[in-house]
């Protein structure tokens, strides 16, 4: 088998400074199912994206059968023989099968229109080919997502690709779904094509493909033959062992607790399970960390604790006060909040840095609401000066808009504002996300500085070491579900890598801490669901999307 | 029955423009440009029409110059809002108000006039007889006998109905609307689909001027597209898009237009009788609301 | 900030001197009608006093929608609300007969109501059914057109008895805006609520949530702003603001309810908070200016014989190239603050 691509010495950053892929040189083969696995933010996706022509390597090469290649646009990857399927299906809900798949490359009849009977068959005579058990005349809005799946994959053949690049395909399938897919990709490859597939699915990935290509940070950690691999050792690689444990501060019991989330459910538009039954507790003097891939819920958590969506079940409640159904502002009594996205959520970007300084507090801070309908706006300088001198932020004058200053700047002020709210929960998703290294520190000793000031903290991160190196307990969250909550002392980052990955694996003694009650005792597994089952419970209801 | 073939009549003059601006709007709605321009489209239609048959001495020469006037605006549009990116509303408000502010001016400029242009050398397009059907009693009366336009616009129909659903061109028009970024990565640019249904909307909104002007009057009057853009605009919101459905709210707006004279008789205050497409959309718009609202139960913000 | 106002500046800059393009085709002498346009709207006092007293309808529609576009919703039922302001106006002008000290505050008051109540149909719809009141206050553009026409129709429910044409019977003597000096008295009025409003939008505290709302409404509304409640209140005195142009518009100029009346103000106010790209203060300065070149615009005619119509050409060409140019600007400096962060992140790898 001779190398069908040969990717080399691929480099690519994002500005300002992320570098997305430092370096890589991989080679794909013909006729082979290759995986290409890492954490978030490993550039994996990037990698593929650069090979498809959606983004341009800043560095390297793609030598395709020998010769090199640039690809400018979508079509030209498709005329060279390589295709991609997203993550998110992209194909027109309101269209048939056959009028998604041959979009854009429709056959004709006379007077230039569209020869409906010869794309039918056409396409009909793909899916016989290869097996793949669909109705070309369905609407592609009425198929499951499964089969939305394999209308991408479709599309592809229709145009005669050679190398399919598929980016997490298992991620919007349900466990029942996969063998299906698996078995027509098998066949793909022995009829001669090339198979390239992102995943953080380990177990998927030794099942299914034939090489395995490991990412770190951006990356290339090494190509190994599956049959030779075994899981741990794809975790090691992937996760890595080195870990820069910053400050650890003594054990210290923690207090009362002051979060508290029982049986929390929350479907979205679509009826598809983003929160299952979620039990959590914070207390006092202590900072919980969440763990997960992206996507398995941590979202729809942070939104439903802080009031931008409504759960269907469950109670959430700080410090006592039910907070389940209350308006945002009631919960910004009891609640400091940090966004995931600076820009998006935690400020306006266009506006001055004191009038981002003030939120929140314009309505609920005593020192301005003493006239209740005026702002000063002097005052509000004043506080933004405040915020300025006590979390050392970067600026000039206040007046200055927001987007003038650095990201890490910005992060000081949006964190300093909610610190100031002197709440006794603080809700921080993200919170080193995209700063410099001297900003991630910063924001890591405010963390412990709050916590050793009888806050209780929640912190979603997918920074494992930052989990490790500031959580006094961590919680993993797959599929909606928490699958894990341990005192960080007795986890060990391979056993949350496994969580995170894997979900609940029913390797007991590994659990521990408690949800519910402060002596501890447990039931041995962590949320009281099913124990010793398959590491995919078979709920074919639906699976997070 | 004089009345009801005078309804009819009346009816298919004033749907007429209304369903060229329409169908024009219905093609830059599938390709999810939003279009507000076409009443600026119409009104610089209708003043090159009256300009062309007027220079030239020929109705032929007038509807092309009509074409031709509505598709500068069309080209203008393409430029702010495709090319600089510009936001489609304002481009939308801009054109129409550029529109209504230089055919004024021109009138001046031309034709030394204000308010309004005739003048017996103003060509006007002719009505046509059809030989076998002008004959049927009483039905012949309508269906022959109409403006050259008013058939033009019938075949129109038909033909957009046509191009939108049945060639590869309308699959990809409608992707363009549904899901960009999937005709996108099918390797099609949605830009060049709405660059032709922006060009596609101007001649059949130049067309729908030159009725207006030339079709069963000769003159052009300043503000003579008078809201039938914005009638046509809510004819496409209301059937989303769709070429037939466009053409029943045309015949329905032609025919409140005929009735509005005919109730007047009666006593009904035509500002009412104006005001039911207005209404009408307004309820449209409730239930499209009400539908979208059902879609994003148990959805964030 | 000064961004905004070179951006803007440049916008005028070309229109301008793309109108001066037309008028050398023409072959006249742009600086020549330029001048005259000046001279004749700002000339003397006299000239300025109505050029002033022209802005006031421009100036509060503009605010109208600037105000609501600064804030988030989008309010493009100025006309309809104008019209419900100078009916409201009209009618209680016309009901009640007191002296001018009660008559007039009385009369604003209505022409509020009266565009508030507009504008309120409009977010009530929106707050109870999520319709977008975008298109919903354009139909109730024409519905006030149509409504108001029908009653002011000859031998109409609101008809003077034995009118020529379609108005209303004039209002009582004391509601009508006199002039102080040269000055008419609803400039006063205007530059009072031009105040008042920015005031609040500047100033007050929820003035802020309008502003963070109308920029992020997503951070606003985590940060606990009740938004929705907001929306509903900024259409409302959006509303009113329009209402008051048409009130005053009745009791200085026409003193009563005429047929066509504010017919061409009725896209202006949008016009201009495109231009103003929705700041308050910017928008009292280009109503001032479009108001100066609609005023030297008959006079303009007169003297270099270019038809005022022009006017109308220039102030389209104004509106398409600033706003054009504002999203170009932008974008430029984007590229190039990018293409500076690139030098400087491969400076600080080498």
């Amino acid at each position: 088998m001779s190398d069908l691509i040969d990717l080399r010495h691929i480099t690519k950053t994002f500005p300002p400074n992320v570098t997305a892929l430092d370096d890589v040189s991989v080679s794909f083969q013909a006729g082979e199912i290759h995986a290409v696995v890492g954490e978030n933010g490993a550039g994996k996706s990037t990698l593929m994206k650069v090979l498809y022509g959606l983004q341009r390597a800043d560095r390297g090469e793609i030598v395709l059968r020998g010769q090199p290649v640039r690809f400018n646009a979508a079509n030209d990857a498709i005329a060279a023989g390589i295709g991609m399927v997203h993550q998110e299906i992209l194909l027109i809900p309101e269209y048939t099968v056959w009028q998604n798949v041959v979009l854009g490359a429709e056959p004709r009849a006379r007077w230039g229109a569209l020869d409906t009977r010869q794309a039918r068959q056409r396409v009909r005579s793909k899916i016989d080919a290869f097996g793949l058990n669909l109705d070309p005349d369905a609407l592609v809005g009425d198929i499951s997502i499964a089969a939305r799946q394999k209308v991408e994959i479709l599309k592809l053949l229709y145009r005669n690709v050679a190398v399919l690049i598929l980016d997490e395909p298992t991620a919007v399938l349900t466990p029942l779904e996969v063998p299906q897919l698996f078995e027509e990709l098998r066949r793909l490859r022995d009829s001669g094509k090339t198979i390239l597939f992102v995943s953080h699915h380990l177990e998927e990935v030794l099942e299914l493909s034939d090489r395995v290509t490991v990412l770190r940070r951006g990356r290339k950690v090494d190509t190994v033959p599956a049959a030779s691999t075994s899981k741990s050792d794809l975790a090691r690689m992937m996760v890595g062992r080195e870990l820069l444990f910053t400050t650890r501060r003594a054990a210290r019991p923690p207090g009362e607790v002051v979060l508290r989330i029982n049986n929390l459910s929350l479907r979205d538009g679509r009826q598809i399970n983003r929160l299952r039954d979620v039990n959590l507790e914070v207390r006092a003097e202590e900072i919980v960390g969440i763990a997960g891939v992206e996507g398995n819920g941590q979202f729809e958590l942070v939104n439903a604790i802080i009031g931008l969506i409504q759960p269907d079940a469950g109670a959430i409640c700080v410090n006592g006060h039910d907070l389940t159904r209350a308006p945002i502002l009631e919960r910004r009594r009891h609640i400091a909040f940090v966004a995931q996205d600076r820009g998006r959520m935690g400020a306006s970007v266009n506006a001055s840095i004191a009038e981002n300084a003030i939120m929140t507090h314009h309505r609920l801070n005593e020192a301005f609401s003493r006239r209740r309908w005026r702002l000063d706006m002097r005052q509000a300088a004043a506080f933004a000066e405040r915020v300025r001198d006590q979390f050392a932020v970067a600026m000039s004058r206040a007046d200055q808009p927001f987007r003038a200053l650095s990201g890490g700047n910005q992060q000081k002020v949006i964190l300093g504002r909610e610190l100031l709210l002197d709440r006794p929960f603080l809700l921080l998703d993200q919170p080193t996300r995209g700063l410099d290294v001297g900003s991630t520190e910063y924001v890591r000793e405010q963390m412990l500085s709050q916590r050793d000031a009888r806050r209780a903290i929640l912190l979603i991160s997918s920074d494992l070491e930052e989990l490790f190196s500031v959580a006094d307990r961590i919680a993993v969250m797959h599929r909606g579900e928490i699958v894990a909550d341990t005192p960080i002392e007795r986890a060990s980052l391979e056993q949350v890598g496994y969580w995170m990955l894997q979900g609940r694996d029913g390797s007991a003694g590994l659990t521990g801490g408690s949800t519910g009650s402060p002596t501890g005792g447990s039931t041995g597994s962590p949320t009281g669901g099913s124990t010793g089952s398959p590491p995919r419970s078979a709920d074919a209801a639906g699976a997070v999307a | 029955m004089r009345i009801v073939i005078g309804l009819l009549n009346g009816m298919l003059a004033g749907a007429t423009p209304v369903l060229l601006a329409a169908l024009g709007g219905a093609f830059t709605f599938y390709a999810g440009v939003f279009n507000i321009a076409m009443e600026g489209m119409l009104l610089v239609g209708a003043f090159c029409a009256a300009l062309g048959s007027f220079f030239s001495g020929s109705w032929m020469i007038g509807v092309l110059c009509a074409v031709a006037g509505a598709l500068l605006l069309s080209l203008l549009f393409i430029l702010f809002a495709i090319a600089l990116k510009t936001d489609e509303f304002v481009t939308g408000i801009a054109l129409n108000l550029f529109a209504s502010g230089a055919t004024t001016y021109l009138l001046r400029q031309l034709f030394g006039v204000r308010g309004a242009f005739t003048d017996a050398g103003i060509q006007a397009v002719p009505r046509v007889e059809i030989p076998l059907v002008s004959q049927i009693p009483l039905a012949g009366e309508v269906l022959s006998g109409q403006n050259l336009i008013v058939y033009a616009a019938a075949l129109a129909a038909l033909g957009c109905a046509w191009l939108i659903f049945r060639t590869p061109f309308g699959l990809r028009l409608r992707a363009a609307g549904y899901n960009a970024a999937s005709l996108e990565s099918s390797g099609v640019r949605p830009a060049r689909v709405r660059v032709a249904a922006l060009l596609i909307c101007g001649v059949l909104c130049g067309l729908g001027g030159a009725f207006l002007s030339l079709g069963y009057v000769r003159l052009f009057a300043e503000g003579m597209s008078a809201g039938r853009g914005w009638i046509a605009l809510a004819a496409v919101i209301l059937v989303n898009g769709n070429p037939w459905g466009v053409a029943l709210i045309a015949l329905l707006f032609g025919l409140a237009d005929g009735m509005g004279l005919f109730a007047q008789g009666l006593g009904v205050p035509a500002q009412f009788t104006g005001m039911l497409p207005y209404i009408a959309t307004l309820i449209a718009l409730f239930v499209y609301a009400r539908r979208k609202r059902r879609a994003r139960l148990g959805q964030s913000v | 900030m000064a961004q905004k106002l070179f951006s803007a500046l440049a916008g005028i800059g070309i229109a301008l001197g793309m109108g001066a393009v037309i008028l050398v085709i023409e072959g006249r002498q742009p600086f020549e009608v330029y001048g005259a346009l000046a001279a004749l709207s700002l000339g003397d006092a006299d000239k300025l006093a109505i050029t002033l007293k022209n802005a006031v309808p421009l100036i509060l529609t503009g605010l109208s929608a600037s105000l609501a576009f600064a804030s988030g919703p989008v309010n493009l039922g100025q006309p309809g609300q104008f019209l419900m302001g100078a009916l409201a106006a009209t009618l209680v002008g016309i009901s009640v007969d007191l002296p001018a000290p009660l008559m007039v505050p009385l009369l604003i008051a209505a022409a509020l109501a009266g565009g508030a109540m507009w504008a309120g149909v409009a977010a009530l719809l929106r707050h109870a059914f999520n319709m977008s009141e975008f298109i919903v206050t354009l139909m109730l553009n024409s519905v006030a057109e149509l409504f108001t026409a029908w009653l002011i129709t000859i031998d109409g429910p609101l008809a003077e008895a034995g009118a020529l044409s379609p108005r209303s019977p004039a209002i009582a003597s004391g509601g009508r805006l006199g002039d102080i000096g040269e000055f008419n008295i609803s400039i006063v009025v205007m530059a009072l609520a031009a105040l008042a409003i920015w005031y609040v939008f500047h100033r007050t505290r929820a003035g802020y949530e309008w502003r963070i709302a109308g920029q992020n409404t997503l951070f606003a509304r985590l940060g606990g702003c009740p938004v929705d409640r907001n929306f509903f209140i900024v259409m409302l005195l959006s509303g009113a603001l329009a209402g008051l142009a048409g009130g005053l518009l009745v009791m200085s100029g026409t003193y009563r309810l005429i047929r066509g009346i504010g017919a061409n103000y009725a896209w202006d106010g949008v016009m201009i908070a495109v231009v103003a790209n929705s700041a308050l203060a910017a928008t009292v300065l280009y109503g001032m200016f479009f108001a100066a070149l609609q005023t030297g615009a008959l006079g303009m005619e007169l003297l270099t014989a270019v038809p005022s119509e022009f006017i109308q050409v220039l102030q389209a060409v104004i509106v398409l190239v600033s706003v054009a140019s504002r999203g170009y600007l932008s974008a430029l400096l984007d590229r190039l603050a990018l293409r500076r962060l690139h030098r400087h992140s491969a400076i600080a790898r080498q």
